[in-house]
């Protein structure tokens, strides 16, 4: 008898959970539509980069929520993932840093420079 | 009242099932992997702007097909919505619905994968029209670190769609319980990370190129 009333109590979260998901699908797609029209609209490289970045972690976070349950279930899965998110862009952060193109002509100068007083000395 | 049902798996020290905080885990990690392709894209492509080192420039908005990939963008976030909507129908046990979502996640992740192939094709092709040169795995630093990256994310697809697919053909044995819900969830969470995924490519790699 009680498996029954959980079974409805369940069949009631899901139905509520259908609307909620059918909301997102419409978010995401017209998301992905308004990212798509922007870049080819004149505007500052710099606003539309933050509308990009901006759309696109709202996108990531909406699905990682909702489609993925973690609004629903134990908040401990969600620092699991967090902190494998927070170690990926420390490491996206490092290597930008380390790899920066005006460092790296810098550096790749300065192998010139030595190279070349070697050579004239 | 839905932990009663819902915990038909033993308890755990953590209280949340162990297949599912495995996979949790291995998604934090494959976070790890794929941020370290994205951003070693990031760097050669500010590293070397032409695209190759020797051959000249690749006009890389010339060879994108930014239509195609919008078009295998949207199929993949519905691919989530139903994928969604087919955990959800196996937790109330509707079985059909199940099985006609879960088929229609397949169908999309097979669309997705012939639109890579189609766009790889045409990439490694060249295109006459546009006057997009040929772009391959070993002609180019963009096309080393393009391929790399799309290619791991289209095996990605090439897994999940496999794995679905054997969950639908076992939702035909008539074994598939209340309890298979946990596997389904946990294939959806894989197939959800694998859409999350190209939501990040698909602004770093191809939209960024046009502003």
């Amino acid at each position: 008898m009680s498996h029954s009333i959980d079974f409805k109590e369940i069949k009631r979260i899901e139905n509520e959970r259908y609307h909620a998901f059918f909301n997102l699908a419409v978010i995401l797609a017209v998301l992905t539509g308004l990212e798509i029209v922007a870049i080819f609209l004149p505007f500052l490289r710099s606003t539309l980069m933050t509308l990009l970045v901006v759309c696109s972690v709202i996108k990531f976070f909406a699905v990682i929520l909702w489609f993925m349950h973690l609004i629903y279930d134990s908040f401990f899965l969600f620092a699991v993932f967090l902190s494998g998110l927070a170690i990926a862009f420390g490491t996206v952060w490092a290597l930008l840093y380390l790899f920066d193109p005006a460092d790296m002509d810098a550096t790749y100068h300065a192998c010139q420079f030595l190279a070349f007083k070697r050579g004239c000395c | 009242m839905i932990q009663a049902v819902s915990h038909v798996h033993p308890p755990t020290a953590t209280g949340i099932e162990n297949k599912k905080l495995m996979m949790w885990l291995f998604l934090a990690s494959d976070c790890m992997f794929f941020g370290t392709l994205i951003t070693t894209h990031l760097i050669y492509r500010k590293l070397f702007p032409s695209g190759a080192v020797e051959e000249g420039v690749v006009n890389v908005t010339n060879t994108f097909n930014i239509e195609l990939t919008s078009f295998s963008t949207f199929i993949l976030l519905m691919s989530s919505f139903l994928m969604a909507l087919a955990v959800s129908a196996l937790h109330k046990m509707e079985l059909k619905s199940f099985r006609r979502n879960l088929f229609g996640v397949i169908i999309f992740g097979l669309i997705f994968l012939g639109c890579q192939v189609f766009e790889f094709i045409e990439f490694v092709h060249g295109n006459p029209i546009t006057g997009a040169p040929s772009l391959t795995l070993s002609n180019s630093v963009f096309g080393s670190t393009f391929f790399v990256l799309t290619g791991t994310h289209g095996v990605h697809v090439a897994i999940g769609v496999l794995w679905l697919l054997g969950l639908w053909l076992y939702s035909f044995t008539g074994r598939m319980t209340h309890e298979s819900a946990l596997d389904v969830e946990v294939a959806g969470l894989y197939w959800h990370f694998v859409d999350i995924v190209w939501i990040i490519i698909f602004t770093a790699v191809y939209l960024i190129e046009y502003i």
